[in-house]
């Protein structure tokens, strides 16, 4: 009875508990809120922003990107002099960080597979001489190890005069003002090799999709490998050869105090590489290892108890099944150097962030424009690098059934 | 051989001779030796090879950092003319100090000391096997402490919060190592004990908490009268530097990482879509850019977003940047714990009638955490690593002492010997961290 009265009394209170109790209501509601919040600290933000520049008597907008940066670069692959603009200067930071990062990925990597065989060997030596590289590297930070090979190893190098000759061959000197290599000088009809170059990467990506299929239908293999590379060094070299070697090299030669001729990587280039390399390569091997201890002992005895050579059940068997696990995590340390690349600041190799989040910021004023813009550069690094991933893992996704 | 003698009656016993004792060469060092050193000639070659490159590394080291190496010197003249080959340890001796407490005044350096002592005799139950209340301790370790060790650090005037909560911290304090010295001494809690004395023992058990909180409060009284007028000298924040910044930014770091991690992930997985895609943003943002872009965007950028009146200084900007960078990291580790814990569990408490929170703070969370502990630690391995970046905007933390010393007119171009130096510190605090973390894995067994 006193339970019939209550609900009775409580009539309107429930209607509105009901409301309240919703969980669409309540998912609405939430979402208001935080809808509200975002909005408010937005706006709060911007109205701050605006009136602090109008304050300063600071101009905001993109109008900077056509004016004259007027300060030098230190280093750059595309030519740059103080007359170009402010757009220019972010293209000059936009390549250099590309190449130290490009070439740091593909030496990484190659370092990183070694590495992660070597923690594998079963050479008690050898693995345990990798496990300790990797837990030394891994344990102290990049920043400090670039430090280390900018101050303590490139910057107190011999002179140019005392030069250390590398190659042993007097063409590549290494010494405090950087390495010198010779550099390539193609002539006039260097383009028809250049074209046989490409005409051989093509011909060796279609004989391998050949070979892929006559496998697949009458199961014989073809030695794809050998055959490629035979293409692909052979056709260029002939018709390099036939066309009168039309490519000369410029050679460093010591003038004076210096060297003159052929090109240059300055050591704060050499020194970032280095370490980013030496840096990266022991996340790498990690996950090298991890990858091969993935693929279970099984399929090891599978293939060896089909009749498979051992260089085969690696190539075959458990290489494509490690690299279901390998590459993911490699693609994401691959981001890593990109991003870590930037650390080039610290030695003032001029990278994006150094010449265009430090120098121009600086010589500008445009703060918001200018960070922006290197967000949005680094932005789309990595979302093309995960959306290769991406479609890289829907390729290779095992197809349980 | 055993063989059967038809004429006897008896039968022949079988019996096998005395195996022989393994070859010397299997067993033992030597087997050890062949089996994993000398097992084909390319192994030995190998092995001969490394054993080598390990014995110049190492005679190397030695003969620069121990055998020619200088201890005493003035300067680094000195140490070039006694010994041109050998390690300058002088230098590291001499800037020592300021490697680890950067430019704090030297009268004050005690309260650095205090502050982390004090640290550590807090988390020290953490470890305590059989110990009721370390979950109380933890949080008040993480809610109440940094506010002691921000006015040890920092001194000065304190305003009538700070006050309360710096008396509160030591009262806390207090009452942790009452509670920790009563429960190991006579196995009984201090709340059990405190409700004994008071006679609060055949009361009803919601009125237990009321003596407590009188003795508390008797406590903080006391702390009041002792600590009123004490009060120690400001140190502005740019004379903070060397380790004692580090640990104080990958500090605060960790500290706000992990809750700010796990509300970011829980946003990322919610069914709402604002909620959803606001996480999702934030966390790629922070994720898809450099964390020195972060930090220039702290410095350069926050003064222009707040008002003119709300000056922070550059230290408080690099700690917001690197958090909010640290929890966008956190995010998707916390992520990857939550997508592991089987989906059974979350129906199971769904069907049990648990709200989000509580399914979430009972049931999920500790699970999900648990298996990412190796994650989690990594992370924070990386974050004290990172915490270097701060050099390059100008703050001396350790990494920028080492780089000052080989600025420093007496001691210039001292690079390699600081550098090392650095590295060896980094290297036990990061190694440590990780080693911990694995025996942590293998006590609550979480392989996945």
């Amino acid at each position: 009875m006193a339970a019939v009265i209550e609900r009775k009394s409580g009539g309107s209170r429930s209607a509105f508990a009901k409301v309240v109790n919703d969980e669409r209501n309540r998912s609405i509601f939430y979402q208001i809120l935080v809808f509200g919040f975002i909005g408010w600290v937005i706006w709060y933000l911007f109205t701050n922003t605006s009136a602090n520049l109008e304050a300063r008597g600071m101009s905001s907008g993109f109008d900077f990107l056509g004016s004259t940066a007027g300060f030098s670069i230190a280093w750059s692959i595309i030519p740059y002099s103080p007359t170009d603009t402010y757009g220019y200067v972010y293209l000059v930071g936009i390549v250099n960080t590309l190449l130290v990062s490009l070439l740091a990925i593909a030496l990484t990597t190659v370092l990183g597979f070694v590495i992660g065989v070597l923690r594998l060997s079963h050479n008690w030596l050898i693995s345990t001489m990798a496990a300790w590289y990797v837990e030394i590297v891994r344990n102290t930070p990049l920043l400090l190890q670039i430090l280390f090979w900018y101050l303590a190893v490139f910057s107190v190098l011999p002179r140019p005069k005392q030069s250390i000759d590398v190659a042993g061959l007097g063409i590549v000197q290494l010494n405090n003002r950087g390495l010198y290599f010779p550099e390539p000088q193609p002539g006039d009809l260097f383009w028809i090799t250049m074209i046989a170059i490409v005409v051989a990467v093509v011909a060796v990506y279609f004989l391998a999709i050949w070979a892929k299929r006559r496998q697949l239908s009458t199961g014989e293999r073809f030695p794809v490998f050998w055959t490629s590379l035979g293409i692909l060094v052979g056709l260029p070299l002939v018709v390099y050869l036939l066309t009168g070697s039309p490519l000369t090299w410029s050679i460093p030669e010591l003038k004076g105090f210096n060297f003159q001729g052929g090109t240059v990587l300055p050591p704060s280039f050499l020194a970032l590489f280095i370490a980013l390399v030496i840096y990266h390569a022991s996340y790498i091997g990690e996950n090298v290892r991890a990858g091969i201890l993935s693929v279970s002992h099984g399929q090891t005895e599978a293939s060896s108890s089909l009749g498979l050579k051992p260089g085969w059940t690696l190539r075959l068997i458990i290489i494509p099944q490690a690299m279901r696990a390998i590459m993911p995590p490699l693609i994401s340390t691959w981001m890593t150097v990109v991003k870590n690349s930037s650390l080039a600041i610290a030695i003032g190799y001029p990278d994006l962030v150094s010449v265009y989040m430090q120098t121009s910021l600086n010589q500008s004023g445009h703060a918001i424009e200018i960070v922006a813009m290197v967000m949005l550069f680094y932005s789309t690094v990595s979302l093309t690098i995960s959306g290769a991933l991406n479609y890289y893992n829907e390729r290779v996704q095992l197809k349980e059934r | 051989m055993a063989s059967v003698d038809s004429s006897s009656a008896d039968v022949i016993v079988f019996s096998p001779k005395a195996s022989k004792p393994p070859p010397a060469t299997t067993v033992g060092v030597l087997g050890w030796f062949r089996e994993n050193l000398f097992y084909s000639w390319f192994s030995t070659a190998l092995t001969f090879a490394s054993a080598y490159l390990i014995y110049i590394t190492l005679a190397g080291l030695y003969q620069w950092g121990i055998a020619d190496a200088v201890w005493d010197a003035e300067s680094r003249r000195q140490c070039l003319d006694t010994s041109p080959h050998g390690a300058c340890w002088a230098g590291i001796v001499t800037w020592f100090n300021a490697i680890i407490y950067g430019r704090f005044p030297d009268a004050e350096q005690w309260r650095i000391n205090l502050g982390f002592i004090i640290l550590f005799l807090w988390m020290a139950p953490l470890w305590f096997p059989r110990l009721k209340g370390k979950v109380g301790v933890g949080i008040t370790l993480v809610l109440v402490y940094p506010f002691l060790a921000a006015y040890l650090f920092a001194g000065g005037e304190r305003g009538w919060f700070m006050q309360f909560m710096v008396i509160f911290a030591i009262t806390t304090f207090i009452n942790t190592w009452l509670h920790i010295a009563l429960s190991l001494i006579t196995g009984r809690t201090l709340k059990e004990w405190i409700v004994g004395l008071t006679g609060f023992a055949d009361k009803h058990e919601r009125l237990h908490k009321y003596p407590n909180l009188g003795f508390t409060a008797i406590i903080f009284a006391i702390v009041f009268f002792i600590l009123n007028d004490w009060s120690l000298l400001a140190v502005n924040t740019n004379l903070w530097g060397g380790l004692f910044l580090t640990l104080v930014i990958a500090g605060v770091a960790i500290v706000t990482a992990l809750p700010g991690g796990i509300v970011l992930a829980l946003g990322r997985r919610s069914h709402m879509p604002v909620v959803r895609i606001s996480s999702i943003a934030f966390i790629e943002l922070f994720r898809s850019v450099p964390l020195i872009t972060v930090l220039f965007m702290a410095v350069t950028m926050m003064p222009l977003f707040l008002p003119p009146d709300v000056q922070l200084n550059k230290l408080v900007q690099v700690i917001i940047g690197v958090c909010l960078f640290a929890a966008a990291y956190m995010a998707e580790v916390v992520r990857g714990g939550l997508q592991a814990v089987p989906n059974g569990q979350y129906e199971a408490a769904k069907a049990m009638g648990l709200t989000y929170w509580k399914s979430m703070n009972l049931i999920i969370l500790p699970q999900a955490l648990k298996l990412m502990i190796p994650n989690i630690v990594g992370n924070f391995i990386g974050l004290l690593k990172d915490t270097t970046l701060v050099s390059i905007i100008g703050l001396y933390d350790m990494l920028g002492m080492l780089k000052a010393t080989g600025q420093n007119p007496i001691w210039i171009g001292l690079h390699t010997e600081p550098l090392m130096f650095g590295a060896m510190v980094y290297f036990i605090l990061c190694f440590a961290m990780s080693q911990y973390s694995q025996s942590l894995e293998r006590k609550l067994k979480t392989t996945l």
